[in-house]
């Protein structure tokens, strides 16, 4: 399974948890109300989880995970390789 | 002229010594040992700015020498929208220096949709009539066509720190009765008041404070809390400033995402104070790595204060548990029943560094029926637990009163009242609302509680108000931008608050009738605009929105939708709601319908 789709998986099961909704990588998730700002610290832990990097919450803001695809550009932008 | 000398508020057991000796919070800040580090903002392990008292001060005076080429002027109103961080702060004293009255109003999320920020901030900027509306370099140019604007007012873009040219501070004298500053409750258009606070206020507050608090000049203070809010500008910035205390700062976001950050910043810089609403407790337990804990050190803690929201014994029950192998010692958590409208703390528990709060279990048909918390000698039943906020500070003086306004004795519930020296000069330009809130001196808090032994229990509200996470939200915002959906019968909406024990805070739950049954049919369609509506508006996430068909909403007998009985008729069709056992979020709120 890709990363994103690993992530679409952990969204709709962990975060949403609501039934009928189905997201893609474009999908808004925080301006749309699908995900509160208090669960994105579940987000930031499965991105590093997936990517096997460190996000430093200093450099990304919230608008960073407004999609499964701004998401993982904002690791590859930011993340720190795990020691 | 006033920076002429060092004066040291410690004494030689460190404590400091109150009432300290200023008259305004300038000449507190200008009489700080201008070395010792006062604001250690921090983003990450390689990303720490660090200023001491002495370079703060001239990083304000070279942003009031650029307010004052901009042409403010003393007594004119300044609404700072910049987001947490140093330039913020020295923009707020750079307005104090001028003796102009500064007003910070939250940074726009992203969420935000330009067009309805501009509602968002007409309220705040046509009632104080700002001469300048301050934003910084990567304020969203989109937003900036939609800030509204007087006729007198200007938008400038603050400078970047260290661009303008530094000369030592020379503050205005000015009478330190008169508005100081204006901190901003709730609210969007209509229902937003602008809290005056004078510098006297101000320092009372921090005296009584202080002193109960037992600061001692090595304390160091630990916030992750907005500037706008007045644990985050009162607790964590005037205050320190004042004491001439350090304070280690991050970004509210930057926490949220990452809340280990935290517990981190605590043990590396070895906090001793830190102020927090209730739900940082349970999101700290569940949300933070079981691996991580015992890396923690927070030996240096001691008080981590329960404030501005419902204190809950279930989530400091659950903290406990979590960090108890983290050093945290017995009585570090402490709780605290503040409001801007008193510049901050009301009461505060003891600070003996021993015992935590105390608590009283109490039947909750007793509360319910008779408004009296008659205390239990079993858990069992209907018991419920309230968590003391603790007794008043100096000053400060509470009554407990019916809704036909007589005083009521121990144990019976009511709406708390407050006198206290530090008292808000009252809601800018707003005597309406002023006259309202005061009687007789007496501020009318909304709160309802009850005192044991002279210690204050807070066990809900009278006035329609919905705290998310610490934030304070108007249901009648909620209900206008669910009314006005072209599916939704008008004015046939309730929002209201359901704790949330998974989170540890209240959140919005909606009741909202469709205009014709077909309505319904379309239900995901329609909830899912008024979820994201809600969101861009106000940037709080709805818990649940509820359609239901035409004349299901209990309707008061003015004819009004009826908050309370509305809300006991959804919880008895959706059991999926119940807040929890031992959760009482509201004792005698059917008054208000």
């Amino acid at each position: 399974m890709s990363e994103t789709q690993q992530m679409i998986e952990y969204i709709v099961r962990e975060v949403v948890r609501r039934p009928n909704v189905q997201i893609d990588e474009n999908t808004s998730l925080v301006s749309s109300g699908l995900v509160d700002s208090l669960a994105l610290v579940d987000i930031v832990i499965k991105l590093e989880e997936i990517t096997h990097k460190r996000i430093p919450a200093g450099k990304v803001q919230a608008k960073d995970f407004e999609t499964v695809q701004l998401m993982f550009s904002a690791a590859a932008r930011v993340g720190k390789a795990c020691s | 002229m006033m920076r002429t000398k060092h004066f040291s508020v410690e004494s030689s057991d460190k404590l400091l010594r109150f009432p300290l000796p200023f008259r305004t919070v300038l000449e507190a800040l200008l009489s700080a040992p201008p070395e010792k580090p006062f604001i250690i903002m921090w983003k990450d392990e390689d990303d720490v700015e660090t200023v001491t008292f002495g370079q703060f001060t001239a990083l304000a005076s070279a942003q009031a020498n650029y307010l004052k080429g901009q042409e403010l002027r003393a007594g004119d109103r300044v609404i700072l929208i910049m987001p947490q961080g140093i330039a913020l702060m020295a923009a707020f004293v750079a307005a104090l220096l001028l003796g102009a009255i500064p007003a910070i109003l939250a940074y726009p999320n992203f969420k935000i949709e330009p067009a309805k920020y501009r509602v968002g901030l007409a309220g705040a900027s046509s009632n104080l009539e700002p001469r300048l509306i301050i934003v910084d370099d990567a304020f969203p140019d989109e937003l900036i066509k939609h800030v509204s604007l007087g006729v007198h007012s200007r938008l400038v873009r603050s400078p970047a720190l260290g661009t303008v040219a530094t000369v030592p501070a020379s503050p205005r004298n000015s009478d330190s009765d008169e508005t100081a500053f204006i901190q901003h409750s709730a609210g969007t258009t209509g229902l937003q008041k602008g809290v005056a606070l004078s510098h006297t206020a101000v320092l009372r507050q921090i005296n009584h404070l202080g002193k109960v608090l037992r600061l001692s000049f090595e304390d160091r203070i630990y916030s992750w809390l907005p500037l706008y809010h007045d644990m985050g500008l009162i607790a964590c910035f005037i205050l320190p400033m004042v004491c001439h205390l350090s304070v280690v700062v991050q970004s509210p976001t930057e926490w949220v995402m990452r809340p280990a950050s935290m517990l981190q910043l605590i043990s590396d810089y070895g906090c001793s104070l830190a102020w927090i609403p209730n739900f940082t407790l349970q999101f700290l337990a569940r949300r933070v790595p079981m691996k991580m804990r015992s890396t923690y050190d927070l030996s240096s803690l001691r008080m981590l204060i329960n404030c501005s929201e419902p204190v809950r014994a279930s989530s400091m029950d659950e903290f406990l548990s979590a960090y108890g192998a983290s050093n945290l010692r017995p009585g570090a958590l402490q709780s605290c029943y503040a409001m801007a409208e008193t510049v901050f703390a009301v009461t505060q528990s003891q600070s003996n560094g021993k015992t935590n709060p105390s608590r009283v279990w109490v039947s909750a048909n007793g509360l319910r029926r008779n408004k009296v918390a008659k205390v239990s000698q079993s858990v069992n039943g209907d018991a419920v637990c309230f968590v003391s906020s603790g007794r008043c500070l100096p000053g400060t003086k509470l009554r407990i009163v019916s809704d036909e306004g007589a005083d009521l004795p121990g144990g019976h519930v009511g709406e708390i009242w407050i006198q206290s020296d530090s008292m808000l000069n009252g809601y800018y330009n707003r005597p309406d609302l002023t006259s309202e809130a005061l009687r007789d001196g007496w501020y009318r808090s909304g709160d309802l509680g009850f005192q044991l032994d002279g210690e204050l229990y807070v066990t809900g509200r009278k006035k329609d108000l919905i705290i998310v996470a610490g934030e304070n939200i108007y249901p009648q915002d909620v209900e206008e931008i669910v009314s006005s959906h072209s599916e939704i019968q008008d004015g046939r909406v309730v929002a209201f608050p359901i704790y949330n024990a998974e989170l540890g805070t209240e959140q919005i739950v909606v009741v909202a009738e469709v205009r014709q049954h077909q309505g319904l049919q379309r239900r995901q369609m329609i909830e899912t605009q008024l979820r994201t509506s809600i969101v861009t508006e106000l940037g709080v996430v709805p818990r649940a929105i509820y359609l239901k068909p035409p004349r299901w909403i209990v309707k008061s007998s003015a004819g009004k939708p009826a908050r309370s009985t509305t809300r006991e008729k959804l919880l008895g069709e959706h059991p999926e709601l119940d807040p929890g056992k031992g959760e009482l979020t509201s004792v005698g709120n059917a008054a208000n319908d």
